[in-house]
This record gives structure tokens, C-alpha cells and sequence, in this order.
């Protein structure tokens, strides 16, 4: 089962007046079938439980393929725009807004917005991922003892984290007719001197607000990840399939990170 | 369709931003007399001119942010953070 | 050329058709059968449906619009008014540049019952009454008359058949970004691409044909030569991006140049939105018509028309012609009719005085008057009097175009956008070595613009003087695609119109599908000459886009449309839910039965899917601050573990909004919006943190579809949470009315639980990660299938918060409604030292006299008044109005909240509510909104 969502308060919140979690247990019977979890994008056959998650494992060796990549862990991390934690995001040099860059765990480090930085990992990796950067950001904040939220204090910054996971849909476009394709369905000009690997922005694909993040494949291939709200998820894929018509799109299984 | 360039994100099609409309000044909301307020409310001044407005990149940094903009031949000469946050900036030690 | 060429080409089907040409683009081995007005016909690939109609010997095309005239062809391009056929049920095709297909139904359009016999050409003889202005004034009164007016036209109506269940065809569009965008093919605009591409630019080369190579396609050797040697040196070149067959159609602000394409496999047509650093407009020239009487017989065309039909398509244009010719274009087209085999019967020579007054002939040309009273036998009338300049791209970019009398053609004035550049013909004439020289320099200097160093040099065309000549002593027409004649002008000029813009307006001069190509320069030469002043001083009307007509298919595109749905969305299709679309979300509206969902949910226990609302995760230490900004009601003493109800307004004191705002830790809240209103408050709280108080420490998450949201509710609902619920007590004493805990739900970590109530039933709110949605969902029905859980929809939800009062948002308030007349008087603290709207609340507490929202009951119980039905008082004054109404299951009887005046509110009065049907029935004002459990003794057991 995919422990993709934990209570983030315990990192956050250390002294409450109440707490929301009760500790006592209620005499319940718990369900006996273990949760399944599934992406707004309905999977193509055929069909596995990875991870808890329900993914397609179709393959397909087009050379313009679509996959979902919703059960990747998403965690979404808030710090000021030009803080401690923004120039040592990543547990580098800080990842700036606009670049994405691969940490040695494989965990992607988007900077999705101004002060804003997006992780994605493998399934499953939220929780950890989000402690690990709350963390970070605890160490790097003078005076933000056990809680990376701390008010006062001129050399203290505010830094949250939260898990995204099940709110947004993620899927990856890959192949070298992906700029063409993405030409149909989005104003942003995705040629190499201006958008090189390593790009993200977010911007309208389809007309749906969608963090694009320019993500080749270690071939070389032009990739490109797409994230959205997950109610629009099926929304995108579709759109993105109807305009790769044209350069035979294929849509291949869960890839993963 | 013309081009917005947006503080952070540099040039976008202007169909992702909100025009939010003239920038004004919040009046005092227990010192401000009604006709005050209604001015902040209703009133715009409308030049054939330069004119400051507050602008949001909806489907970008999700950024609101001060264009100066000429209403005639709609050239944009800047686009920078919101006041508040250039004082705030400006006053930090 | 030999006359050899000539000999021996005419198969029965063609009897128009030459031998082979040089220059010609038709592929004889491919013979392409279509029907022209359901006869069999033939033609080449490579043909235009027209060239291969004139091969066949057609010289009827069309009827004209207004007066249903024959009509030929004119200028045998794009813009040929006379020419739009109906293809298959495609409507308005440009048959002299649209290319052949086999098997295609190519009918002719303004025709009844047939093109031969057009009885409508009865117009013709009634034209006094169909004259200019007709349209203006017949609209301006009187007004009764309007529907007998529009029978009457509506049968005139101009153009071809829209089929309403045609299949829309496949539209596609597509972004693209170059530094320099170049509108026309021709030499100078090729040569333009080829010197951008040179200094690195991305370019992307437009052109109207289906071929590169602008006038030289149908010129001389020589110039054939140079247009394929351009063609492989644009071909050859790095970053340039070739569309033929294509056309920019417009010029927006910052370079936003919109192209339509034409050839796009498996799309019928294609519309690319262009981003372009700089424009390059090098349309070169079009040919002008000349006005006399009978120009628009079929049998009358252009020099330029010639030159294209013999050299392109090898399509001899007549039999016996004459030619009146005022420039070399005209004198080679001489050349081009003696190669194709024409007998020459004059060549008048306009630049010594020779004129032609008169066309004659009933269908098509016979007989041709000249000048000096003579009459010349012939089926051919070839002109070519003069050129103009195509700039409307230049104009759509600030320009006005300005007169020059000697070359007798409209110059670019210069006060274009600096980001665009005309080039070629446009500017000037030369040798096709200066063309060249100057496309040359064109291109070089868009690619350099907005780089720094200094601007290459443009080189000077001169100008070629012409003589002015516009109309002869006769009248003709001076629109084609508009049925104008320059009579109608004069007629205009002496009705008072004394400007081209309003001329423009009364005859539909330069309106038509041509859009003033052909016609707009004899128009305004005519109107000078009717106000006695100078071309110059008339100048001309503003051109605006579109170009060229463009297809509502191509603006429409790909259609995008933003449908959300929930986790449980296929559970509920599944369970014949029937949709209700709510802005972008589908929603389950009811199960079929929504009063037996009520009752269910009074009795036992329903779900009902609440995914939509809107959930924004609010974390940092000013959360408080910022709750206390946007809500009417205090926040600070929010306790970790409660929620608490808010209603934030406009800063008009108008309500906005309303949820509820929970706090799961100290620095850590969630917001719930209603469902319409998530992005509205989305944005609403981001405008206040980031442009008024940036101090505030407040992230701000939007977390709406993170959790797909669900509501249990009924007497029964702790029951069945009790089954599935891992650490949380669920007792009333642990978990009160009004608060939040988070626990495990049905094996699912992080599942967030309100006890709220909007059915007024004690209810649970539970808030599940998104992905375990459709499970936890499923596991209720499971465990509580002995309990009688059913789903309730959307209906059944509106039926119980009427019975319960509680109002809608956009549903029980408007665009006017503040805060106290939404009877928010217990929840408003004016006490508060600021909060969005409060002056206005002051002010309103303070004036009082607004209308006040009500619980209002029919007093016959069976009635259920419409909503936005009016209540009123005597016969004429309105005092209020319904705003929900529904039969409610649970009281059996009809129930109300609706708007009435101050002196209405106390509880029992009568007040006179219209129908729609105008019966008035009592309803009474009852003392509280809530129908049913008015103390809420059900919602906090």
C-alpha cells in the first residue's frame, strides 16, 4: 500500500492545544479489501496494482508515446522567493524558478513557481520526501527548533510542505515530434535555444493551467512532463492524444521516474 | 492578441494573464467617507494615456503585478511586483 | 513561342485546352473526372477547378449577387469575385484557386432554378429599387415591415448552401514562433526569407499559391528560371519554414500574425497563430479593373488572368480578343494570347489615348465599342490599366496608405508598427534584379531588428510612372462580388455622402468576399471624381482583418473543452446518475427519485458525492490574520480540532462566498469554498496576500480535487463511519458538532472529517486523498448496506438545505446582495478593526431600507411558486421576489426563501406572490429561514 499520505502536522505543528488525530481507537472492523489507488486517467490494458496504485503495463515502441504517470509522489513545497531554503533547495545550490534538476535519488526538483518548488519521486515517496525537505529547511532556519514554520525572529524563514499526490494529474509526452505536437495545443515556444531540457514553466496546454517541465530521456529523446489538477487529468491526455493523431502517437504503461 | 511580460515568467500571450483593472490605492476602510470608498470602487479614470494596472498571471506564477501600459497603442513600457511588496522589499533591514 | 505549340490539342472535353506549355503546372498524365452542375467534366491535376471548367469552354460561372448577372472570369486568382462555386456542401469555394479533385460536385451559387436561366436576373430590371442603400435604408423603417422585407430577401440571399447537418470537418491549429514571418512567395519575398535565414533567423514563408514564385511562375522564361532557382535555394536554407497555399490573413498587436493553411493533410484547414519578432509584407501587386460599361460580361477579364491561364494551365481564354493595354504586363499578355492561337482583333494602346467605351453581348462578350464609335466583333476583352498595392497588412499595422499621382497607385505611407516591413512591389517597380536586391535587404533588416548594431540599409524602388486610368466615359461596375457600379457611387456622392468611409457604408462598396482587392482604388477614383477633388484627398477606408474570408471552421480549431469529474464519476453513470453540469464539473443531479432520496437521508443514511467544493490548504503563522480579513466573522480564537461557518464578502459588501474554514493544527488550516466559487477565492485570498499585506506569512495550496469529498448523512451515518473508521471516537462528547479530526477511513491513511450539516441531519464531511475515492466510497455502501445507505444526488441536497434555510450563494443572493440582507446580522462583527467590505456593511446596518432574505410557505400547501417569481403589492409595485422553491418530501408541502421589502419581514405576514402564469397566491413570511429543525436538534445529536 502506498503510504503517500501521511500526517504532515507531526513536522509541523509541535504543540497543539488539540490535537486532530485522536489516539484512542473506536472498536471498528477495518475493510478487509486494501485500498486501491487509481489515477483520474483511466488505464489502458493491461491492467497491475503497483505500489497500490492501478497502472497500465501496456508497452509500445512508437516513436511518440504518452504514459500517465499520476502515482508518481507529488509534494509541493512553499519557502520565500529569495530565502535560505531557495538557494539550497535540492540540497544543492537551490533549484531556480523556471529549472528542473534530477537529485542523485532520482527525486525531480521543479521550480514551479516563484518560491514554489515541486518534487516528484517514485510512488510512495512523498512522505519522505516532504520530511526530508521540511528538514532541510528546518536546519538551514536559525531558530526554527523542530518546526520548519516559525514566525519572528529576522533570521527565521516560513517553509511548508505539502503532499500533492492525489491532487494533481501527471503524464509524460516522449519523442522528437513532441515540440510539434505540443505546438497544437500550447503557445509556448518549445524551441531548444529557448526551452532546453531542464525547462519548466507553467502555462496553458489545452487550455488547462499545466506545469510543463522539459524532461529528456537519458537517450536524448525530447520528453516532456505534464502536470495539471487531477479532475482534468483525462482532459489532457485526451487532448494531448487527438493532437498527436498526426504523428502516431501511442499511449505506453506507467514508466515511472 | 498582444504579448504581457510577466515580472517573473518574461513574455506570455495575454489570454493567460487577468486584467484586474486600474491599481488604486486601498482607502482607510474606517476612516474612508462613502463617496471615498465608492471612488475606489466604481470610479476608473480611464486615460488615453499612460495608465499603472494590476494584471494576474492566472494560468502561469499565479503573480499579481503592476503593468504600465499605454491605452492608445497598447505597448507595455513596464511590468514590476505590486507596490506593497516593492515597500515591503524596500523597507526590510 | 510556335503556333506548332497550339496545333492539335483540343480533345472533345477541352476544347479550350493548349498544347503543352512551358511554364504549365498541370499533370496530363492524371485526368481528374468531377460534374459541374451535374454533368460530366474533365480536367488535369494540377488544374483549378476553374482552369479545368474554361478548358471545358464554361465562360458562365456564377450569377452576381444582387442583380443575378452572368458573370466569367475576372482575374482567375484567390480573390476572383465571379468564381465561388459550391463544392460538394462545402459553400463559397474559390474555384480559380481551389486545385481539382476527382469525383467532386462542383454546382454553380446564386442560381434558380438554373445558371442558363436565372429568373432572378428579373432583378436587373427592377434595379432602380435595389439600388444603392437598398439594405440601409430598406432596415431603417418602417419596422413592421421588417418581416416581409426579410421574405423577400432572404430568397436573394447571397452565396452558396449551408447543409445544417454537414459534419463538421477536421480544423485543426497551431502555435508558431519565428523571428521574422514573411507574407508572399514571390522574388522579393523569398529572397527576404533567404537573407533572414542567412543571419539566423527562423522564418516562416507564406504563400497564397500553391508554388513559390509570385508573377515569375507566368512570366517569361527568364523569369521562370529565377523563380526555380529561388525555390531551391529556399529549400536548400536552414530555418525557413515553407507554407504554401496559405494566407496571412491578419496582423495583430505585437506581431501576431494569424495564417490560414490550406494544403494540411487529413485537415480541411488549418489556423496557425504566428508569434513573430518581425513581418515582412511582400504581396506584390494586383491587377485593377477597369470601369465601362459591360465590364462584368462574362468574356472581359485582366491581362494578368491571360498570363495565368495560358502559361499555368494552357487554357486558351478566347477565340478573338482585344486588348487595351497601358503597360508591358498588358503588352506581354498580347504575346501570351498569339501563342495560344487567339486572334488578335485590336490592341488598343491606352498610353496613346485609345479607349473602349462599351461591352455588349447578352450571356457572354460579342461586340466591343471603342473610343472613337467603332465596334470591334470579338468574345475576348483583355485590360490592363494600372496595379495596386495590396496593403492591407501594412494598414492592419497603423498604416495609411498614401496616393501618388504619376505612378497612379497607392505608396505605404511609412507610420506602420516598426516591427513590420514591406518589401518588393508593394514599394516600388524595377528590374527583377532590384526586386530582388530589395527583398534582399528587407529580409536582412527584419532578422537584425531588435538586435543591436545598426540597421542594414534598405535600397530605394523607384516608381514607374502609369497612366491614371480608372474609368472610361461610360459606367460600369466598380464591385463585382457587391453588384456597385460607379453609378451607384455618384448616386451616393449626391445623396450627401461626401466621404469613402460612409460611402463604404450606404452601397457595400469594397465589402464582398473580395474585400476591396479588386475594387477599392476605381471606387475611390470615382468618388473623387463625383466631389471634384484629388484621389489623395478622398484617400481611402481603413482595412481591417480578416484578408481573406476565412472558414468558422478554421477559428474554431480543435474545440478544447474542460469537463471535471470526480473519483466516483463512473460509480454514478454506472448508477444511471442523471448529469448536472456545473460550470466545468458533472455532477450526479439525482439517482431518479430525489424526494426518496430525502427521505432516505431523514430515515437512514445517504452519500452524496460534494467532490466540486472548493478546498484550499492554508498554512503559516498569519493564517488567522487572513481568515479575519476575508471573512465577515471573527477567526482568532479558532481552536485546533473545530470549524467554524464564514461568509466573505466583495469589498461592495456584496457576499461572495460562504464554507466552512477548519483549523488541523496551529499554523495549519483548510478552507472550503462552494464549488463555483473555488477560483474565485482562490484568487480573492491571493490579491490580499500578495498586493496588500506581503508581510503575512500564509502558503497557500489549492487541495479541491486532492480529496474527492463526501457526505454522510442521516441518523444513521455515525453507525456506518463507526464501521470503517480507525482512530477517531465518534461519540458525541469526542467529536462534536462543528469540528475536524483526521483518521483512517476503509484502510485509507489521512482521510479529514467534519462534522457539518448542510441537510440539517448529523452528517460527517469526509474529505479522502483523491485516488482512494472511488474505494472508501464503495467500502460504505458495503458496511452499510444493512443501514439502507443510498446515494443522494445534487437535487436532493438543494431540496434539504431549503427545508434546513440554509441560502446558495448565486442561488438566494445576486451581483447586489450584501451581507445583512442575506440575514447575516448574527455572523457580521463590524466590531472587527478591518475586513473586505466593511465600510459598505456600516453603511448598510446604518441606512437600512434594503430587502431582507425570508423563509416564505404558499398557504395552499400544493402550490410550488417558480423561482424568480415576483411578490408584489397592489397591481404595479414589485416587493420582493422567490429565490429557491421546491415541495418539500419531509413537511409535505411547498417551501420557500425569497427577498421581500423591510416592511415585510415580520414573521406571518401575507404577501401576493404573481406566478408566471399572473395567478397571485398568498405566502406567508415564517420566523425562521429553516423549514424543518429550526433549533438543529437532529444536526447536533
Amino acid at each position: 500500500m502506498a503510504e503517500s499520505t501521511e500526517n504532515t502536522e507531526s513536522t509541523e505543528s509541535t504543540e497543539s492545544t488539540e490535537s486532530t488525530e485522536s489516539t484512542e481507537s473506536t472498536e471498528s472492523t477495518e475493510s478487509t479489501t486494501s485500498p486501491i489507488a487509481r489515477s483520474s486517467i483511466a488505464p489502458v490494458p493491461p491492467v497491475e496494482i503497483v505500489e497500490g496504485w492501478e497502472v497500465s503495463r501496456r508497452t509500445s515502441d512508437a516513436a511518440l508515446t504518452l504514459s500517465d504517470e499520476s502515482p508518481l509522489g507529488k509534494v509541493v513545497v512553499h519557502a520565500p522567493e529569495r530565502g535560505v531554503f531557495a538557494t539550497t533547495v535540492g540540497g544543492g545550490d537551490g533549484v531556480a524558478f523556471g529549472r528542473a534538476q534530477r537529485r542523485a535519488d532520482g527525486v525531480l526538483v521543479i521550480g514551479s513557481s516563484p518560491g514554489e518548488w515541486l518534487y516528484l519521486g517514485p510512488p510512495g515517496c512523498a512522505a519522505s520526501v516532504l520530511g526530508a525537505a521540511l528538514a532541510s529547511a528546518a536546519s538551514g532556519a536559525a531558530g526554527g527548533a523542530g518546526g520548519a514554520s516559525t514566525a519572528g525572529g529576522a533570521s527565521s524563514e516560513h517553509v511548508s510542505a505539502v503532499d500533492i499526490t492525489h491532487g494533481r494529474a501527471l503524464i509524460r509526452l516522449t519523442g522528437s515530434a513532441a515540440p510539434r505536437l505540443m505546438a497544437k495545443i500550447c503557445a509556448i515556444d518549445l524551441d531548444d535555444r529557448i526551452t532546453p531540457n531542464g525547462t519548466a514553466l507553467r502555462t496553458s496546454v489545452a487550455k488547462l493551467v499545466t506545469d510543463v517541465v522539459r524532461d529528456d530521456t537519458a537517450d536524448g529523446t525530447r520528453s516532456y512532463l505534464l502536470h495539471c489538477d487531477r479532475s482534468s487529468g483525462q482532459v489532457l491526455f485526451d487532448a494531448v492524444l487527438d493532437a498527436g493523431i498526426e504523428y502516431h502517437i501511442d499511449i505506453a504503461g506507467f514508466a515511472t521516474i | 492578441m498582444i504579448q504581457v511580460s510577466c515580472p517573473w515568467c518574461g513574455p506570455r500571450n495575454s489570454s493567460e494573464f487577468r486584467y484586474v483593472g486600474e491599481s488604486k490605492g486601498r482607502p482607510d476602510p474606517n476612516a474612508a467617507t462613502p463617496e471615498e470608498w465608492r471612488r475606489y470602487l466604481y470610479v476608473k479614470s480611464n486615460p488615453a494615456d499612460w495608465a499603472t494596472e494590476t494584471w494576474y498571471h492566472r494560468a502561469g506564477c499565479r503573480r499579481f503585478f503592476a503593468v504600465e501600459r499605454h491605452t492608445v497603442s497598447n505597448e507595455i513600457r513596464e511590468t514590476r511586483r505590486p507596490a506593497a511588496q516593492l515597500r515591503l522589499e524596500g523597507g526590510a533591514p | 513561342m510556335s503556333a506548332t505549340r497550339v496545333a492539335g490539342a483540343q480533345a472533345t472535353s477541352a476544347p479550350m485546352r493548349l498544347a503543352a506549355q512551358p511554364g504549365e503546372v498541370i499533370d496530363r498524365s492524371r485526368r481528374l473526372a468531377f460534374t459541374w452542375n451535374g454533368r460530366p467534366a474533365e480536367g488535369f491535376a494540377g488544374d483549378t477547378i476553374a482552369s479545368a471548367l474554361a478548358a471545358s469552354g464554361v465562360r458562365v460561372f456564377s450569377r452576381s449577387f444582387k442583380y443575378h448577372k452572368p458573370r466569367g472570369l475576372l482575374s482567375a486568382t484567390y480573390h476572383d469575385p465571379n468564381c465561388t462555386l459550391q463544392v460538394g456542401d462545402d459553400p463559397n469555394v474559390r474555384a480559380a484557386h481551389r486545385r481539382l479533385s476527382a469525383g467532386i460536385a462542383v454546382t454553380s451559387e446564386n442560381t434558380w432554378p438554373s445558371l442558363s436561366f436565372d429568373v432572378r436576373s428579373a432583378n436587373r430590371l427592377v434595379s432602380r429599387f435595389l439600388g444603392a442603400g437598398f439594405y440601409y435604408k430598406t432596415f431603417i423603417k418602417p419596422q413592421r415591415l421588417w418581416p416581409a422585407y426579410e421574405k423577400v430577401l432572404a430568397r436573394f440571399a447571397p452565396g452558396g448552401i449551408v447543409e445544417p447537418d454537414s459534419p463538421h470537418g477536421h480544423f485543426d491549429k497551431r502555435y508558431v514562433h519565428v523571428e521574422v514571418c514573411v507574407a508572399g512567395g514571390g522574388p522579393a519575398g523569398m529572397t527576404a526569407a533567404l537573407a533572414a535565414a542567412a543571419a539566423g533567423a527562423r522564418v516562416l514563408l507564406v504563400e497564397e499559391e500553391p508554388e513559390l514564385g509570385g508573377h515569375l511562375r507566368y512570366g517569361t522564361d527568364a523569369d521562370r528560371a529565377a523563380a526555380a532557382e529561388l525555390r531551391a535555394a529556399v529549400a536548400a536554407a536552414e530555418g525557413i519554414e515553407v507554407m504554401t497555399d496559405a494566407v496571412v490573413t491578419g496582423r495583430y498587436d505585437d506581431n501576431w500574425v494569424a495564417v490560414v493553411q490550406r494544403d494540411v493533410p487529413g485537415v480541411f484547414e488549418r489556423l496557425c497563430k504566428v508569434r513573430a519578432r518581425t513581418l515582412v509584407v511582400a504581396p506584390g501587386l494586383i491587377e485593377r479593373p477597369y470601369v465601362f460599361e459591360g465590364n462584368d460580361l462574362p468574356g472581359v477579364m485582366l491581362s494578368s488572368a491571360v498570363a495565368r491561364l495560358v502559361n499555368l494551365y494552357a487554357v486558351k481564354p478566347g477565340q478573338r480578343a482585344v486588348v487595351l493595354s497601358a503597360n508591358p504586363e498588358g503588352d506581354a499578355a498580347v504575346d501570351d494570347l498569339r501563342r495560344a492561337g487567339v486572334e488578335i482583333a485590336r490592341v488598343l494602346d491606352a498610353r496613346t489615348g485609345a479607349n473602349v467605351v462599351r461591352a455588349e453581348g447578352g450571356r457572354v462578350l460579342r461586340r466591343v465599342e471603342l473610343g472613337d464609335g467603332s465596334k470591334l466583333d470579338c468574345d475576348l476583352l483583355v485590360t490592363a490599366v494600372g496595379w495596386t498595392a495590396p496593403t492591407s497588412l501594412l494598414n492592419f499595422a497603423g498604416d495609411r496608405p498614401v496616393y501618388d499621382p504619376d505612378a497612379a497607385r497607392f505608396f505605404p505611407g511609412g507610420q506602420h508598427a516598426a516591427n513590420v516591413f514591406p518589401a518588393g512591389g508593394l514599394c516600388g517597380d524595377g528590374s527583377l534584379d532590384e526586386i530582388v536586391a530589395h527583398g534582399r535587404a528587407v529580409g536582412a533588416a527584419a532578422a537584425a531588428a531588435g538586435a543591436a548594431g545598426t540597421r542594414p540599409p534598405i535600397p530605394t524602388l523607384a516608381r514607374r510612372p502609369h497612366p491614371a486610368l480608372f474609368r472610361s466615359t461610360t459606367h460600369g461596375t466598380v464591385d463585382w462580388s457587391e453588384d456597385v457600379s460607379s453609378k451607384d457611387l455618384l448616386a451616393a456622392a449626391k445623396e450627401g455622402y461626401d466621404s469613402i468611409e460612409l460611402v463604404k457604408r450606404f452601397t457595400t462598396v469594397t465589402m464582398g468576399p473580395s474585400q476591396g482587392k479588386l475594387e477599392s482604388v476605381n471606387a475611390v477614383a470615382v468618388m473623387s471624381e463625383a466631389l471634384h477633388q484629388t484621389i489623395a484627398e478622398t484617400g481611402t477606408t481603413v482595412w481591417r482583418p480578416p484578408y481573406v474570408p476565412i472558414t468558422l471552421g478554421a477559428l474554431a480549431g480543435r474545440g478544447f473543452e474542460n469537463t471535471r469529474v470526480s473519483p466516483m464519476h463512473g460509480w454514478h453513470v454506472a448508477r444511471g446518475a442523471r448529469p448536472l453540469v456545473a460550470g466545468d464539473w458533472i455532477r450526479p443531479d439525482h439517482y431518479g427519485d430525489p424526494a426518496a432520496e430525502v427521505n432516505n437521508v431523514r430515515t437512514n443514511v445517504g452519500l452524496i458525492d460534494v467532490t466540486p467544493l472548493g478546498k484550499l490548504d492554508l498554512r503559516g503563522p498569519d493564517v488567522a490574520k487572513l481568515l479575519g480579513l476575508v471573512y465577515v466573522n471573527k477567526w482568532a480564537k479558532l481552536a485546533v480540532g473545530a470549524v467554524r461557518y464564514g461568509v466573505m464578502c466583495g469589498e461592495d459588501g456584496v457576499v461572495l462566498d460562504d464554507g466552512v474554514t477548519g483549523r488541523l493544527g496551529d499554523d495549519h488550516y483548510l478552507m472550503s469554498t462552494t464549488s463555483s466559487g473555488a477560483a474565485t477565492v482562490w484568487e480573492w485570498v491571493e490579491n490580499w496576500l500578495q498586493t496588500e499585506h506581503p508581510e503575512w506569512q500564509v502558503h497557500v495550496t489549492p487541495v479541491t480535487t486532492a480529496y474527492a469529498s463526501m457526505n454522510i448523512a442521516g441518523p444513521k451515518s455515525r453507525e456506518l463511519l463507526g464501521r470503517l473508521i480507525v482512530g477517531v471516537d465518534l461519540s458525541a462528547e469526542a467529536f462534536p458538532y462543528m469540528h475536524v479530526r483526521q483518521g483512517r477511513v476503509a484502510g485509507v491513511n489521512g482521510c479529514f472529517l467534519w462534522r457539518i450539516g448542510f441537510t440539517g441531519e448529523l452528517s460527517y464531511e469526509l474529505h479522502v486523498p483523491a485516488a482512494y475515492g472511488l474505494h472508501v466510497w464503495e467500502a460504505c455502501f458495503t458496511a452499510g448496506a444493512d443501514l439502507g445507505v443510498a446515494p443522494f444526488g445534487v437535487e436532493a441536497q438543494r431540496i434539504m438545505r431549503l427545508e434546513k434555510g440554509h441560502f446558495i450563494v448565486g442561488q438566494d443572493t445576486d451581483g447586489l446582495t450584501q451581507a445583512f440582507g442575506a440575514d447575516l446580522d448574527w455572523l457580521v462583527k463590524l466590531d472587527k478593526d478591518d475586513f473586505a467590505g466593511k465600510p459598505e456593511l456600516v453603511w448598510q446596518q446604518a441606512a437600512g431600507g434594503y430587502q431582507r432574505l425570508v423563509g416564505l410557505q404558499p398557504v395552499d400547501p400544493h402550490i410550488v411558486p417558480a423561482e424568480a417569481s415576483q411578490l408584489v403589492e397592489g397591481a404595479k409595485t414589485i416587493v420582493g421576489r422567490i429565490t429557491s422553491s421546491r415541495m418539500s418530501p419531509t413537511l409535505g408541502r411547498a417551501i420557500c426563501l425569497g427577498f421581500v421589502a423591510p416592511h415585510l419581514t415580520v414573521p406571518g405576514t401575507l404577501v401576493t406572490c404573481q406566478l408566471p402564469d399572473r395567478r397571485r397566491i398568498p405566502v406567508r413570511v415564517t420566523e425562521h429561514l429553516a423549514h424543518f429543525d429550526p433549533d438543529g436538534e437532529r444536526l447536533r445529536g
